[in-house]
């Protein structure tokens, strides 16, 4: 555990939060290296959305501290922390449904020029060839022209990554990337998925109820399990834990 | 290598394929102003003050249609940011003695300056509870403009600040009118389809999406909220000058429902709506009340049957039309 400030990505200590009388979060402690790839896993209502949505600023905690990149986040807005480096994407796939897919993925480059509040038209013709080739890199050049409501559940996943990553976060928080997937469009999206965060150095935690694709990606897991981190590990040490197997895994990594 | 090109090639391809959706259509405008122009000098006063409503109504209702249709915000009280429009351009002339240009430029401006005020309210609740807001600042205006009889003049409203159509014969009225609409009709259609058009719909549709990719709700809608308010003041003040007076109702509740029937009769999600729904509504309005003693029961009717047929209104059954004639040809 030797972290020193520069190369922690995500920094929790003492988190909690309570819905009424309901604890999602009780006393969360967490630490991402920079560039690990971390999974989050727990059964239903153990906390793990409250945890993304708290990194993301869309939920403020009770108590406790977060850092992203050894900066202190305190109150701030979905949209700060997104100039801070945190991209995330939703459980549901959250996208501009009456727009096409290429006016979404402009909106993400939009979004990053200085002129996003420009009235010329012709800035976003500019960006043109760089939206193709985000569409392109996420397979989905082809539906360009498409209306968002139209494709299908695995490509409104695909797109609102790609989004997430026009906007060239450092730290990216996926909430059940695969979730409603078939078996081949999961692991081709995991697939890319690894690819960019290699290529791009960032940091993943993602929260994921598919164990083959857990232990597949993830060099480190955290087990929540009502409100609190259960176990934390490597994927080997999380298998062989009788404890996890216990509540979580059962039966079913035998 | 080979794979690297194709992509180029396909990148290209698309590009070059898609029609510039954004671009203003400058021969469908010249040809739409010069058909309305040569109405206009061939048509009776009846008909000219008719048209010159018509078009009035047809940019307010399409600043509201900015708010309705792009930027996911309801206003329950618009036509406050009409009247103040017609009140801005009367009481800087009667009140502070300026000249009858500096005050129809006021007009507007006092419009956006309350858009942004209210705006700034609104903007800090959601959905119905930022309309009801948008209700609660034009009953309070609403209020002002009426019972401030010293500065107002109250329901007696205020007159003979501004000769009505500034003296010009009623066709070259409708012309000037016809060239501002025009004029600011392409220029909320630049802001619908510029990156901050873009960045207003996209907060319209999924503000939680907009805000995770970094652009926070609050700020855009307000932008939006006075963009609306300006181009309302617009109409309002011609509106004004039209008449040559301004009274409370100018404001009040039946120019706001006004406005969200013609969006709504025009299709919801069309730029288009504010214009076709100020055209419909204002036949229907002349015709129906003339044969009809209950004509707002009548567009009451014609509205839910309107609703119901089409929901996306005039302009889907356009689309759904040219669509079905597209397809009768292949």
């Amino acid at each position: 555990m030797s972290c020193d400030a520069h190369t922690v990505a995500l920094l929790v200590r003492g988190l909690n939060k309570a819905f009424g009388r309901f604890v999602a979060l009780d006393d969360v402690d967490l630490t991402v290296a920079q560039g690990e790839i971390r999974a989050v896993i727990g059964p239903n209502g153990a906390g793990k959305t409250t945890l993304i949505n708290v990194l993301s600023g869309q939920i403020v905690a009770d108590r406790g501290v977060v850092e992203v990149s050894g900066r202190r986040i305190y109150r701030q807005y979905p949209h700060q922390l997104a100039k801070l480096g945190v991209g995330r994407t939703h459980q549901i796939s959250s996208t501009f449904r009456r727009m096409t897919v290429y006016d979404n993925m402009l909106f993400a480059h939009n979004s990053e020029s200085d002129h996003w509040w420009s009235l010329r038209a012709s800035r976003l013709g500019t960006m043109r060839n760089a939206v193709m080739a985000d569409l392109e890199a996420i397979q989905l050049a082809d539906i360009a022209d498409q209306v968002v409501d139209d494709i299908s559940h695995g490509d409104r996943k695909r797109l609102e990554f790609g989004m997430v990553l026009a906007a060239k976060p450092a730290v990216l928080l996926l909430d059940e990337p695969t979730a409603g997937m078939g078996l081949r469009e999961r692991h081709e999206l995991i697939d890319l998925v690894l690819n960019e965060v290699h290529q791009r150095q960032l940091t993943l935690l993602f929260v994921e109820h598919d164990i083959d694709v857990v232990f597949r990606a993830a060099e480190y897991i955290t087990v929540m399990s009502l409100g609190g981190v259960f176990a934390e590990g490597t994927p080997d040490e999380i298998a062989n834990n009788e404890r996890v197997q216990d509540i979580y895994l059962g039966g079913r990594r035998n | 290598m080979t794979k690297q090109k194709k992509i180029n090639n396909e990148v290209i391809d698309r590009t070059s394929f898609v029609p510039d959706p954004y671009a203003i259509n400058w021969w469908l405008t010249l040809s739409i102003v010069v058909i309305v122009a040569a109405i206009l000098l061939l048509s009776p006063p009846l008909v000219i003050f008719a048209i010159t409503e018509v078009m009035i109504f047809a940019l307010y209702a399409s600043a509201l249609n900015l708010l309705l249709s792009y930027s996911g915000m309801v206003s329950f009280g618009h036509a406050v940011y009409f009247g103040l429009g017609a009140y801005g351009l009367a009481l800087t002339i009667t009140h502070f003695g300026w000249s009858i240009p500096v005050g129809i430029t006021a007009g507007p401006i006092v419009s956006a300056i309350f858009g942004m005020l209210y705006g700034a309210l609104a903007v800090q609740l959601t959905r119905i509870y930022a309309a009801m807001l948008t209700l609660a600042c034009a009953e309070v205006t609403f209020a002002i403009a009426f019972q401030w009889f010293d500065v107002t003049g109250g329901d007696s409203g205020i007159s003979g600040h501004v000769p009505a159509m500034l003296g010009l014969e009623p066709d070259h009225f409708a012309l000037v009118v016809l060239l501002v609409v025009t004029g600011s009709i392409l220029a909320l259609w630049r802001v619908v389809h510029s990156p901050l058009g873009l960045t207003i719909r996209a907060v319209g549709q999924n503000a939680e999406r907009a805000s995770a990719l970094g652009r926070g709700r609050k700020r855009i809608q307000l932008m939006a909220f006075t963009i609306s308010a300006f181009f309302s003041g617009v109409a309002g003040t011609l509106f004004g000058i039209f008449h040559g007076n301004v009274f409370p109702d100018y404001m009040g509740i039946l120019i706001t429902v006004d406005g969200l029937v013609m969006v709504i009769l025009g299709g919801l999600y069309s730029f288009g709506a504010g214009i076709y729904g100020a055209i419909i509504y204002k036949i229907l309005d002349n015709l129906v009340a003339h044969y009809f003693d209950y004509w707002q029961f009548v567009i009451g009717v014609i509205l839910i049957v309107v609703v119901v047929v089409s929901p996306s209104g005039i302009a889907g059954l356009i689309q759904r039309v040219g669509r079905a004639l597209k397809r009768g040809h292949q």
